[in-house]
């Protein structure tokens, strides 16, 4: 037994043996664990990633087109190919070098010639979020339209886009997403690149007319907020964009105090929720004064109280002048008879 | 046999109800959009919110009216209290509706030509009109256009401020609505007053 135990008995061989079943599962969770919050890139880290930023910003940026460090590029090309650099600072991929995207034949200048082929897609990285997204977007008007022509890049350009999560103010993600949405939707030059021939852009306030304050919507909630089906508590927005058929139309869904912008717009920045001074969702009043759904819970009870009490009294005087109206009129039209001390008996009796 | 005089004329009565209609209208309307919630449907949201806006904007052309109207005519001065003795003139009012209007007392303020309203009449008439309706008018023109409110306030919309001021008036001029109509009936008999401002005639 002894023995047995002696050579069964080896604790760096069962740890071996464990890390090696767990290696797959924890390279998968490698770059969660790099890019998560918290875990902040060394400097280092940060200057290799700038270099290499700052080696394609030397041509593909405004100040690039400007003064070009190379001779002879072709700049009609160019310009359709720059982007800011402050803004691309701004966004989620920012801390990754250009060329984890754009890879294979991009190390050179000239780049090779079908460079922009190997081009990484986003599902090479999002894989599991594309699993869930793809599905709802084949559903959506976009993909029922026009398919074919829309990708995730036609809306998300990666080299802008910050996740709502990331956000701690709703107007920022309000101008983000709505950016996106009206790029096309207002403007029939880019609509005519999309759309099918002979479809005109319908005009979108006229298309909007029914719902009040129009335009200040559009600055407060986002349009997939109204144009995306319910999705489960705690699930991200659904990709599934519909048109004005089955868009929400039902003004109370947002402005009651159960606001389904909750589990929208709101989604992440309602974990802070503390109901502030007393408001009902309150997270919402940070940003926008929302009839119906950031009330103050215990001003409508003493309001509902003062109405209650201020209706019970009327309806008491009410009654109160009936019932000694008719005792009057009972008594007779005597004159009143002032009753003596002692005198116990009342004027019914005498009446 | 009852002594009638005219007392109430045509554009005051026409402003009366119509001002009336028009309160009754934003106070439905209103109540819809604040406790808007699924559960409880009074009248559809959006098309509560466009009733609002119509009734409010008709409801301070015809405060524009009203005001213009009762400086030109100088009805203003109904609404001005007389001393000497206002307060007690007062007390002696709401004494009469906490008591002596169950023992069958008489009024102790007959309207006239000169004196259309009781002390405490004046008084409420005089806040509701001058101070509660261009508070609320103004905060619902405001709410009319978000954009003159201001940004933030305290971490909150800027509205906020603008939502509670028109909330908390709109909650006055209502419970005061309430009481105006129950008082309606304390006249000679429950009708007497109700008809006086259908009419203009007033009898004695």
């Amino acid at each position: 037994m002894r023995r047995y135990l002696q050579r069964t008995w080896q604790p760096e061989r069962w740890l071996w043996a464990v890390g090696t079943a767990l290696r797959p599962l924890l390279l998968s969770l490698l770059p969660a664990l790099v890019f998560a919050q918290g875990a902040e890139p060394s400097s280092e880290q940060l200057e290799k990633t700038r270099q290499a930023h700052a080696e394609c910003f030397a041509c593909h940026s405004p100040e690039g087109f400007k003064a070009p460090p190379k001779e002879g590029l072709d700049l009609g090309k160019l310009r359709g190919l720059l982007q800011h650099p402050d803004v691309f600072g701004q966004s989620d991929h920012r801390r990754l070098a250009c060329t984890k995207c754009h890879n294979e034949g991009y190390d050179e200048h000239p780049h090779a010639a079908d460079a922009r082929d190997m081009t990484s897609t986003c599902t090479d990285c999002h894989s599991k979020k594309a699993k869930v997204i793809e599905p709802q977007f084949e559903k959506s008007v976009h993909a029922q339209n026009l398919a074919g022509t829309f990708t995730c890049t036609t809306c998300h350009d990666p080299h802008l886009m910050r996740l709502a999560e990331r956000q701690s103010d709703a107007s920022r993600i309000v101008a983000q997403d709505n950016r996106v949405c009206l790029g096309c939707h207002d403007s029939d030059e880019r609509f005519a690149q999309f759309a099918p021939e002979k479809k005109l852009r319908p005009p979108l306030d006229d298309i909007h007319a029914w719902l009040p304050n129009t335009r200040l919507h559009w600055r407060s909630v986002r349009c997939v907020d109204c144009h995306t089906p319910e999705v489960a508590a705690g699930e991200m927005i659904s990709h599934e964009i519909v048109g004005g058929e089955g868009a929400q139309r039902d003004c109370v869904a947002c402005h009651s105090t159960s606001s389904t912008l909750k589990t929208r717009l709101y989604r992440h920045l309602v974990k802070e929720e503390q109901q502030r001074l007393g408001f009902a969702n309150s997270v919402l009043l940070a940003n926008a004064y929302i009839p119906g759904a950031t009330r103050h819970t215990l001003l409508d009870t003493l309001v509902l109280g003062a109405f209650a009490a201020m209706l019970l009294g009327l309806i008491a005087h009410g009654i109160g002048r009936f019932l000694t109206r008719s005792k009057r009129a009972k008594d007779g039209r005597k004159p009143p008879v002032l009753r003596e001390a002692g005198d116990d008996t009342n004027g019914e009796n005498h009446g | 046999m009852a002594e009638r005089e005219y007392l109430v004329v045509p554009w005051i009565r026409i402003w009366h109800w119509t001002n009336a209609a028009l309160i009754i209208t934003l106070g439905v309307t209103g109540m819809s959009i604040h406790f808007a919630d699924p559960a409880l449907p009074l009248v559809d949201f959006a098309l509560a919110v466009r009733i609002h806006n119509t009734a409010g904007v008709l409801l301070i052309g015809t405060y524009l009216f009203f005001v213009v109207a009762n400086i030109v005519t100088g009805n203003w001065w109904q609404f001005v209290p007389k001393p000497p003795g206002i307060l007690q003139r007062i007390v002696k009012q709401v004494l009469w509706y906490s008591i002596g209007v169950f023992r069958g007392e008489p009024h102790p303020h007959e309207p006239s030509k000169e004196e259309h309203f009781n002390a405490l009449q004046a008084v409420t008439y005089w806040g509701v009109m001058y101070l509660l309706l261009p508070v609320i008018l103004l905060s619902g023109l405001i709410y009319l256009y978000p954009e003159f409110a201001p940004e933030t306030l305290f971490g909150f919309d800027g509205l906020l401020p603008v939502a509670l001021v028109h909330y908390l008036s709109a909650v006055a001029i209502l419970l005061f609505l309430l009481s105006h109509i129950y008082l309606g009936t304390t006249g000679k008999t429950v009708g007497q007053l109700f008809k006086m401002m259908i009419t203009g005639w007033h009898e004695h």
